[in-house]
């Protein structure tokens, strides 16, 4: 008798479980470590870390490039050792702009020069004890915050050449890099 | 079942089959790339290197190039320079290490064009070299052509590209 209500209660048992298979509607919790490491669905977690994967690739390798600060030309607007990210897409829909922080390519983007727009093609850039001159006019710099006093003889740009140069104005000269640069090697906006 | 693993075998091999034939028989830009590398590591030095060391590989540096090579660079914060022949590179190579004690060359982008002949590339190459004792690395886009010479690629040009003019 005994035996036969154990085969009973063991039937049930087997019922309930079957159902619950059949229909989902209680499933078995998983380990608390297992919901930690895997998530309670491992299929699901490994679907989303494929696609985070994948927009964190495209995000970063096509989109916004990270770029860290290398050197004190760009201070105190960038710090030397600062991150940020380049925004290529930028410039799709319009052509650089005037202000514009860009990153500027040398034969690949591995190693790029950061520095700021501030003359357009066709215009005429002149430095004049510090004062940045475009087209014999003097140009308003509010990120300048400690103005230089470089003197330059003015230079005509390109239909396709933009001037660029640092904020850094109290380095001299001779060791800062600026001056031309042909549209092609401007790969995108500085995004912070 | 057993289509399925032959079919695997099939490609198993073929990817073998194709890994072996460029390992063996590697295309110019990869031998291209690899020179640039050894060229790289033959110009950099440290302090700590011993100086017969120092000595073997500034004379190595010169096999890299060919006899009448051409190197027209500007070199920020040091000016244009130039020379011609393997000479001059090998004394170039020597006054560098006893102007400084540490200089390390970098090749961090490498485009190369590869002429239709197959005996003449073109690299446009970015140089990173950093000095010791100087704040700054130099920075350059360089195009260098090469040329096989018996078998080998060796450097015939080298002229520096503004990037900022």
């Amino acid at each position: 008798m005994s035996k036969s209500c154990c085969r009973i209660g063991n039937l049930r048992e087997t019922f309930v479980m079957l159902a619950e298979t059949v229909t989902g509607s209680s499933k078995p919790r998983p380990h608390w470590l297992q919901v930690i490491a895997v998530g309670r669905n491992p299929r699901y977690t490994l679907v989303r870390i494929v696609v985070l994967v994948v927009l964190c690739v495209v995000l970063f390798h096509f989109v916004l490039l990270p770029v860290r600060v290398d050197g004190i030309s760009m201070f105190p607007t960038y710090k030397n050792g600062s991150v940020n990210f380049s925004n290529r897409l930028a410039y799709l829909w319009h052509e650089p702009r005037r202000g514009d922080v860009v990153t500027i390519r040398y034969a690949g983007e591995h190693l790029m020069l950061l520095k700021r727009i501030i003359g357009l093609p066709g215009e005429t850039v002149a430095f004049d004890n510090g004062a940045v001159l475009i087209n014999g006019q003097p140009l308003p710099e509010p990120y300048e915050k400690h103005p230089g006093d470089w003197t330059l003889s003015p230079r005509k740009l390109g239909p396709d050449e933009y001037f660029v140069v640092g904020d850094n104005r109290t380095m001299p000269y001779k060791q800062h890099t600026f001056g031309v640069v042909e549209r092609f090697r401007i790969v995108g906006k500085v995004l912070l | 079942m057993k289509i399925v693993s032959r079919i695997i075998l099939v490609i198993a091999l073929a990817a073998l089959g194709v890994w072996l034939w460029t390992v063996l028989f590697p295309s110019p830009e990869k031998i291209i790339r690899k020179q640039l590398a050894d060229l790289a590591n033959e110009v950099s030095f440290s302090q700590d290197q011993n100086s017969l060391i120092k000595l073997a590989h500034a004379q190595s540096v010169a096999d890299f190039f060919t006899s009448n090579v051409e190197v027209d660079v500007n070199v920020p914060g040091h000016g244009q320079q130039t020379m011609l022949g393997r000479v001059q590179i090998t004394q170039a190579a020597l006054a560098s290490r006893q102007e400084a004690t540490d200089l390390k060359l970098k090749f961090p982008d490498v485009n190369i064009t590869v002429a239709p002949d197959n005996n003449s590339a073109v690299a446009d190459v970015t140089v990173d070299a950093t000095i010791s004792g100087e704040r700054d690395a130099i920075l350059q886009e360089v195009k260098i052509t090469f040329q096989k010479v018996d078998g080998k690629w060796l450097i015939n040009k080298v002229e520096s590209v503004p990037v900022v003019s």
